[in-house]
């Protein structure tokens, strides 16, 4: 509740900030340190401080899960803040107006993160999707920007119809919104609850672009300015599959058996679809994003397990995709050429932020000693134990395999291809440093996930 | 059969029949005009339901303000028969197989429907009256009333982002 009051407030703070100053880089300097009271804020109430006392009817309700994932998502915001701000303040106006529809993105985020009412769900989602459109089309010069936003809008818009009609499916049914009146009435399956848990799934899956719903995600993405291609591939990505785990394991947690095998298909489909079709992209931005979709397979084994592994898997999962994209996102945001033969030498140049940008291409791919490696082992664990379709942790280990090949091609390019000069890219000292210590965390990570994990309750 | 079960076929068949409509006239205004028919039928059921004020608001929103904006567009768009691009035959039968899978879907789980939805009752109950309603939604759903004025500000802020002026210095 303090995230999402206060986040809602600072969003509004950030418009007055671009109508006080017209220096672009202090909406930047506000940003940060609005990012950082959010997670003080946040780990306060982890701690048992609260500074609004607000009563809603058990419709938010924070644990340990949902304050650990802020934790995580406020976290992500502020290192995407320190690599890409620079980005994001090039705009040439409305850099205030771009950061406060951040801010209010992280107020939705943090209303999806304890929601306990289908309501809470469906405003939480909205207040997330909307900006992002807005987002999306911010390069208003740029036709590709105009494009993915109009896709990303009405796609987006139809995903949501699909929801609401399985809300409205749902409410039919038990006669209310809230999440244990469904999982009371989901003993047995009725025709309109699996109609409602259909349609959710549908839309669920589009938000986390799955396939077969994961047309829109190559296109948007790579429309968009890179900027904010990282935001919508890490942040808000994580934030839609949290929605996905809770609503299912809330709601639909005792008929586990029957939606299953629905998930598994869907995650062995994206994960074919994601792996399969990076590997014959050119593009990088393009890649990451097939890239994205078959990371999103991975994760989609978390909510078909659903148990404590799979909790724990997710919520490291989240970080160390988080932060790997986002550190790649940052350095691609600085090319103009986003082929990978543009990356052709780019050690020489640049060792240290190459260095950065090297372990978090590993993280990335699973190797072992940085968080990816153990993200997937929680994901694989949780499948595992939970016994039914072996099957599947087979299926995506090999997959896994599959994703090193394309990951490598990007490493080969940084090390071990002849130089190609580029002048119009620079990197600044602060922000080699921001990548190594990012590029650091994520070997803490992947050394110690506990040091994460301790913190949640489970 | 009362006049109550009467007026819901009556209003049942005419939306029904409105939305096929929209779907299958040829012009794009013919479609928006036979949509206005569509949310006046709804607005009926609200009224049988007793729920004036979610049937006002929806004529007034919804047939009044939103049809007339999608006018606007129509009309600025100049669509018409000629206009319309011709459309892949592969995308047409792509989008018979879908939408008839989700119709199947849809049909094979509602024929096992008992029919007992509770909780709606005709022309009675005051849940539906302006005085209950906004009880309701300034004590029970006061927190998603409240955050939902985020989202009509981020909206707001995104509307005006996309609809300013690219090189403008905002000098003028």
């Amino acid at each position: 509740m303090n995230v999402i009051i206060l986040s809602a407030i600072w969003g509004v703070l950030m418009m007055y900030v671009g109508f006080i100053t017209k220096n672009k880089n202090v909406p930047t300097y506000v940003a940060i340190a609005g990012i950082i009271l959010l997670l003080v804020v946040n780990w306060m109430e982890y701690l048992g401080m609260f500074f609004f006392n607000v009563d809603t009817k058990g419709m938010l309700e924070y644990d340990s899960f949902s304050l650990i994932f802020n934790q995580v998502i406020l976290f992500s915001t502020l290192v995407y803040f320190l690599l890409s701000g620079s980005q994001v303040s090039s705009f040439k106006n409305n850099v205030s107006d771009l950061y406060a529809l951040i801010f209010f993105i992280i107020t939705g985020i943090s209303v999806v993160a304890g929601f306990k009412s289908l309501l809470m769900l469906f405003i939480g989602i909205e207040i997330i999707s909307i900006p992002l459109y807005v987002l999306a089309g911010s390069e208003k010069s740029n036709l590709k920007s105009n494009e993915a936003a109009l896709k990303y809008f009405l796609m987006g818009a139809f995903s949501t119809g699909l929801m609401l009609m399985g809300i409205a499916f749902l409410y039919g049914n038990a006669g209310t919104f809230m999440l244990e009146g469904i999982q009371i009435g989901a003993t047995e399956i009725t025709p309109m609850l699996s109609i409602g848990l259909i349609l959710l799934l549908c839309s669920m899956s589009f938000k986390v672009s799955a396939a077969p719903f994961h047309f829109w995600t190559p296109d948007v993405y790579d429309g968009s300015p890179t900027v904010f291609t990282s935001f919508m591939a890490t942040i808000v990505k994580s934030a839609a599959f949290f929605a996905f785990f809770k609503l299912f394991q809330n709601a639909f947690g005792n008929i586990r058996e029957e939606w299953g095998i629905l998930v598994a298909i869907i995650a062995v489909f994206t994960l074919l679809i994601g792996n399969i079709t990076a590997v014959f992209q050119q593009s990088f931005k393009r890649m990451l994003s097939y890239s994205s979709i078959a990371q999103a397979g991975f994760m989609l084994l978390g909510v078909f397990a659903m148990n404590s592994f799979a909790k724990q898997g997710l919520i490291l999962y989240f970080a160390a995709y988080s932060l790997a994209t986002i550190g790649i996102f940052a350095v691609l945001a600085k090319f103009k050429d986003h082929s990978i033969e543009a990356f052709n030498g780019f050690a020489k140049q640049y060792p240290l932020v190459a260095l950065g940008m090297l372990i978090c291409i590993l993280s990335l791919a699973g190797i072992p000693l940085t968080a990816g490696f153990f993200a997937k082992y929680y994901m694989l664990l949780g499948v595992i134990e939970h016994g039914n379709m072996i099957w599947l942790a087979i299926f995506a280990v090999i997959c896994a395999a599959v994703s090193v090949y394309y990951y490598f091609r990007v490493v080969q390019a940084i090390y071990f291809k002849e130089t190609t000069i580029q002048a119009d890219v620079t990197f600044s000292k602060p922000f080699a440093y921001i990548m190594l210590a990012n590029a650091g965390l994520i070997i803490v990570l992947g050394i110690h996930p506990d040091w994460l994990l301790s913190y949640l309750n489970i | 059969m009362p006049v109550a079960e009467l007026l819901f076929w009556f209003l049942t068949g005419l939306s029904l029949f409105g939305a096929l409509m929209v779907v299958f006239s040829k012009n794009p205004v013919h479609s928006v005009l036979w949509l206005i028919v569509v949310f006046f039928a709804i607005s009926g059921h609200y009224i049988l339901m007793n729920a004036q004020f979610l049937a006002i608001v929806n004529l007034i929103v919804y047939a009044g303000a939103i049809m007339v904006l999608f006018l606007f567009v129509i009309m600025l768009m100049n669509m018409n028969t000629e206009s319309e691009p011709q459309k892949n035959r592969w995308l047409r039968l792509a989008a018979i197989v879908s939408g008839g899978s989700l119709l199947l879907i849809l049909v094979a789980a509602l024929k096992d429907n008992k029919g007992s939805i509770s909780g709606v009752s005709d022309l009675e109950g005051g849940i539906g009256l302006i005085q209950n309603l906004g009880k309701v939604l300034f004590t029970d759903y006061v927190i998603p009333f409240e955050i939902s004025s985020v989202l009509f500000l981020s909206a707001m802020v995104g509307a005006v982002i996309l609809g300013r002026k690219e090189s403008a210095n905002l000098k003028s």
